[in-house]
């Protein structure tokens, strides 16, 4: 294989056989790797300057498009942002004109638009999507397990009475009030729509459009069916013994006659704007031993403890009432 | 160091000759280095792919994971606009619409103005094409419920100032005292008290003594203040709109004049006794659309005489104020 070599030694003055060793042969192959590796990163750093590979091209052609898009979207979103601010400040404008009042923030918008990022200390990290998620949820399990505690508080109060009177005390919302927002106005002292002076407000008021369904609010007596265009317009008032009773007053129509039994939910009568009053709502007071007491101690079979919070805050802050 | 040359031993001569490489052969030789190197370059790249993965790729590949949780930012955002947008909505449908008697926004026109056509070619033929349409859809979807939103608010606007006006325009009242004591009501007498034959009684009386205050019991325009051949001697009528009238009979003396506009709790004029009465009190009576109501229906007694004092005033003030 190998033709032997021999070199020229200037002291004997004669040829010497070459010999190679294991190692020098170890050596010069090390030699030949490194070099060929360092041949090979050139090339590559070269060629990778001038070209791409197809699969890197569609890499970034997709960046590029992500990248286009991304600052397309953003644009948009700051102009929907502007204006959905500007639709805040019409919605807190109308509520302050309708209802003489402050506008309730919603939770969610506390923080304000496009709001605080309570989990901005968590990004930026590998999975800082999962992390986010997972703190979020996490902050929600514990709203949740507080709502629950309460409500079984609730459970354990209520369960200590008797089941009878259970069913007949006024437990529940008179109209179907989903998220709220048909809360106006609650039992105090309130400017009155048209006296323009405070006057105490012995209900509560809930707008709703004219012919939405009331409810018997706990099983009772339907003790008296008032037709008037005066005051509380045409009224119903139940009877649900214990010395409760409730008055649902502004109807359009009646869907019970006097001396009805009627179970809680029962649908008694229909919203209108009925005697003095502003604009279509159930004005609903509870009485007890004829003495009128805050309606909004009576939710408690409807409302969560978030909700009883909400609607009080709503009640308690308009400034006016609607009769 | 010098190079060493290199001597080939001639077999033919026996002689040691110095080796002289021709330019052709190093050039061929040089080629053949080259050509292995790049054989040895795309050896080690097909291995070092294999195993690392291009270091160019991989950084595309992050910067697209990058702009993926941009995307993923900008989808928070669009849920929280979302949920802005339905709380508007709800305080559309809920609050606002009832309480004046509109009918609320419909479904399809809430939901109109995209999907149909494809606008998103150009977004197609990309790994993340969906990705892309998705969050176009989004933007879109948003952008139409926030118009939409937009001139539902400003309808219900307009709407507000002309409800506001109708409010203050209803005569809703006592016209006085509420400590004075109701007198005859809308019937049929048998016996006109002064004419002494059956007449229908149009109006609320009420027992008053002369110098009694009287009040617009609504907004209005004065269409008639004056003497009233009619009967009801120095009379007052206002004009509240919505075909709502109403008229303030026997006055001993008039404090405002045809034309004027009048705000509620303003002083219309002293009661009396003139035209066809019996003894002072104020006649007091609704129109709508030319039809005599029940004035009894149009107040309430359910204010106290420091509360009508305490009204008056704060209607007043209002009344100077503008």
């Amino acid at each position: 294989m190998l033709r032997p070599r021999y070199k020229f030694n200037p002291h004997s003055l004669s040829f010497d056989k070459v010999r190679l060793s294991a190692k020098t042969l170890l050596f010069s192959f090390l030699g030949y790797f490194a070099g060929s590796v360092i041949i090979s990163i050139i090339y590559w750093a070269v060629f990778a300057s001038f070209f791409d590979s197809p699969r890197e091209k569609a890499l970034k052609r997709e960046v590029a498009q992500l990248t286009l898009q991304y600052d397309l979207i953003h644009r948009e979103m700051g102009n929907v942002e502007s204006v959905l601010e500007g639709l805040q400040k019409t919605d807190d404008n109308l509520y302050r004109t309708i209802f003489e009042a402050e506008p309730i923030p919603s939770t969610f918008r506390e923080g304000g638009i496009g709001g605080v990022n309570r989990y901005k200390a968590l990004e930026g990290y590998n999975n800082s999507d999962l992390v986010i998620e997972t703190a979020g949820r996490l902050d929600k399990i514990v709203k949740k397990i507080y709502v629950q505690s309460k409500s079984f508080d609730d459970l354990i109060s209520l369960a200590k009475e008797k089941e009878n009177m259970l069913r007949c005390i006024p437990a529940i919302l008179p109209i179907s009030n989903k998220d709220l927002t048909r809360t106006a106005s609650g039992y105090g002292l309130r400017i009155h729509p048209y006296y323009k002076i405070t006057k105490f407000h012995y209900g509560m008021d809930f707008t709703a459009p004219s012919g939405t369904d009331v409810y018997a609010t706990g099983d009772g007596v339907v003790a008296d069916v008032v037709s008037s265009k005066r005051g509380l317009g045409n009224n119903i008032v139940l009877d649900h013994s214990f010395g409760y009773m409730t008055i649902y007053a502004h109807l359009e129509k009646f869907n019970v006659k006097v001396g009805q039994h009627v179970k809680r939910g029962d649908v008694i009568g229909f919203v209108g704007s009925t005697g003095m009053s502003l604009a279509p709502h159930l004005h609903y007071e509870v009485k007890i031993n004829g003495s009128n007491v805050d309606p909004v101690n009576y939710y408690f079979n409807d409302l969560s403890s978030e909700e009883y919070e909400k609607i009080i805050e709503i009640a308690s802050k308009t400034g006016q009432s609607f009769d | 160091m010098l190079k060493a040359r290199k001597y080939i031993l001639d077999l033919s001569d026996l002689q040691y000759k110095q080796v002289r490489l021709h330019w052709k052969v190093k050039v061929l030789r040089f080629l053949l280095f080259f050509a292995f190197s790049i054989l040895v370059t795309f050896f080690y790249g097909t291995i070092f792919e294999k195993f690392f993965g291009s270091p160019k790729e991989k950084l595309l590949n992050q910067q697209l994971e990058n702009m993926k949780l941009q995307y993923s930012l900008i989808g928070r955002e669009l849920d929280n606009s979302m949920t802005y947008l339905n709380s508007f909505r709800l305080s559309d449908d809920n609050r606002y619409r009832p309480i004046l008697n509109m009918e609320t926004v419909p479904e399809t026109y809430r939901k109109a103005g995209f999907g149909g056509v494809d606008r998103n070619s150009d977004l197609r033929g990309y790994a993340n094409s969906d990705l892309l349409i998705y969050y176009r859809y989004r933007i879109e979807e948003i952008k139409s419920m926030a118009n939409v939103q937009a001139e539902s608010f400003k309808t219900i606007t307009e709407t507000v100032a002309e409800w506001k006006r109708e409010m203050d325009h209803q005569p809703i009242i006592s016209p006085v005292d509420v400590k004075f004591k109701l007198g005859d009501g809308f019937r049929f007498r048998e016996v006109h008290p002064v004419l002494g034959t059956p007449k229908m009684h149009y109006g609320q009386d009420f027992e008053v003594p002369y110098g009694t205050n009287v009040y617009a019991t609504g907004d209005g325009k004065v269409i008639e203040s004056g003497w009233n051949s009619g009967g009801f001697g120095n009379c007052v009528v206002i004009d509240h709109e919505n075909g709502l009238r109403s008229t303030y009979g026997h006055l001993s003396d008039i404090r405002v004049t045809q034309g004027m506009n009048v705000k509620r709790g303003d002083l219309l004029g002293l009661s009396g006794s003139t035209g066809i009465s019996s003894g002072p009190h104020l006649h007091y009576q609704i129109e709508q659309f030319g039809e005599h109501k029940n004035a009894l229906n149009f107040f309430n007694n359910d204010i106290t005489e420091e509360e009508y004092n305490e009204m008056i005033q704060t209607l007043g003030s209002r009344s100077k104020l503008r």
